[in-house]
């Protein structure tokens, strides 16, 4: 039933008086198939599935990446595909340099200052060198967007982002 | 034993076709088969009125029309066919402001791209478990925004779970 919230003057709607997804019955069978192994296998095999797949679009994207230029929007966009989907492409490296690029774009933008090129440029090279190794060497991908993450964290301290 | 959710209509809004494809993948894994895909935020209003889904998976950045404007139009056009309808928001754009503004837009709950199989149903599961009051004031309509979050931290939020805390699902 609805109600008046006296703190905030709202209308509360409660769960039962509005349609739900599912009715409270269906509702225990659905969280046991959540739950159960022989459907979280099934996902599993469906993700892994996609994988090839996910590693030619994101080796698409690697050569958009780097034929961008100085284009800057293009260069965010991109980015953020690679960053979407390249771990479950099994490229976790590509992935992480990718969401720290778009972390410094988004956060100077936001700001209102100016993007290094050099930070972009760098971001960019280690994303192509990540995606191209025959393997995702977590080990040198630790160091390379630890480093780099190290390097956005200075550069947004010092545009007065906090 | 059928698993609950094979009588449910699901509606896809993405513009990545790599995405779309693999969250119907994971969406038939749990049993929803029917699915409609929607490219952008426009034609998943057309999708909306035309499937009326029970579930609504949406991306936040595309172009024509984004997620956060989609969500506003489910939540509060008078021509919605149904403005409660649960909406999964699946972002990449995990800063505190865009998770606010998904927020604000009146979504159920928020998952952080890369997807997870355990992510995804966690944020399903939630759904099914613990539906959400909805609230109605002046300048908002959406499930309520209230819920505890952990302070002192401003994100960003990688993973479906590090965002539970925020007020937003």
């Amino acid at each position: 039933m609805a109600q008046q919230s006296s703190e905030t003057e709202a209308e509360l709607i409660q769960p039962d008086d509005y349609p739900q997804m599912v009715s409270k019955r269906d509702g225990l069978r659905c969280m046991q198939t959540l739950q159960s192994d022989r459907v979280a296998l099934k996902a599993k095999t469906a993700m892994t599935s996609y994988a090839p797949m996910l590693r030619d679009a994101i080796m698409d994207y690697v050569e958009a990446l780097e034929e961008a230029g100085t284009d800057l929007g293009r260069i965010f966009g991109i980015a953020h595909e690679i960053r979407n989907f390249a771990e479950n492409a099994g490229m976790a490296t590509a992935g992480r340099v990718a969401e720290n690029l778009c972390r410094y774009m988004d956060e100077m933008d936001r700001v209102k200052k100016p993007v290094d090129p050099a930070i972009v440029t760098l971001h960019v090279a280690a994303i192509a060198r990540a995606a191209r190794a025959e393997e995702d060497d977590a080990k040198m991908g630790d160091v390379v967007s630890g480093e780099l993450n190290a390097l956005v964290k200075r550069r947004l301290t010092d545009a007065g982002v906090r | 034993m059928s698993g609950g959710f094979e009588y449910l209509k699901a509606l896809i809004v993405e513009d990545n076709s790599h995405m779309r494809s693999l969250l119907r993948a994971l969406l038939n894994s749990i049993g929803i088969t029917d699915i409609t895909e929607a490219n952008h935020g426009k034609a998943g209003i057309e999708a909306l009125r035309l499937r009326r889904p029970d579930l609504v998976l949406t991306d936040l950045a595309m172009k024509q029309m984004d997620g956060l404007e989609f969500t506003r139009y489910v939540r509060n056009d008078q021509n919605s066919p149904n403005p409660f309808v649960p909406i999964i928001m699946i972002t990449g754009h995990t800063e505190k402001h865009h998770v606010e503004a998904a927020r604000d837009a009146g979504v159920t709950e928020l998952l952080a791209k890369p997807i997870t199989t355990a992510n995804l149903f966690a944020r399903i599961a939630e759904i099914v478990e613990r539906p959400r009051a909805f609230v109605r004031c002046g300048t908002y309509f959406g499930p309520d925004r209230r819920r505890h979050r952990t302070e002192g931290y401003s994100g960003p939020w990688r993973r479906a779970e590090d965002m539970e805390d925020m007020e937003v699902s």
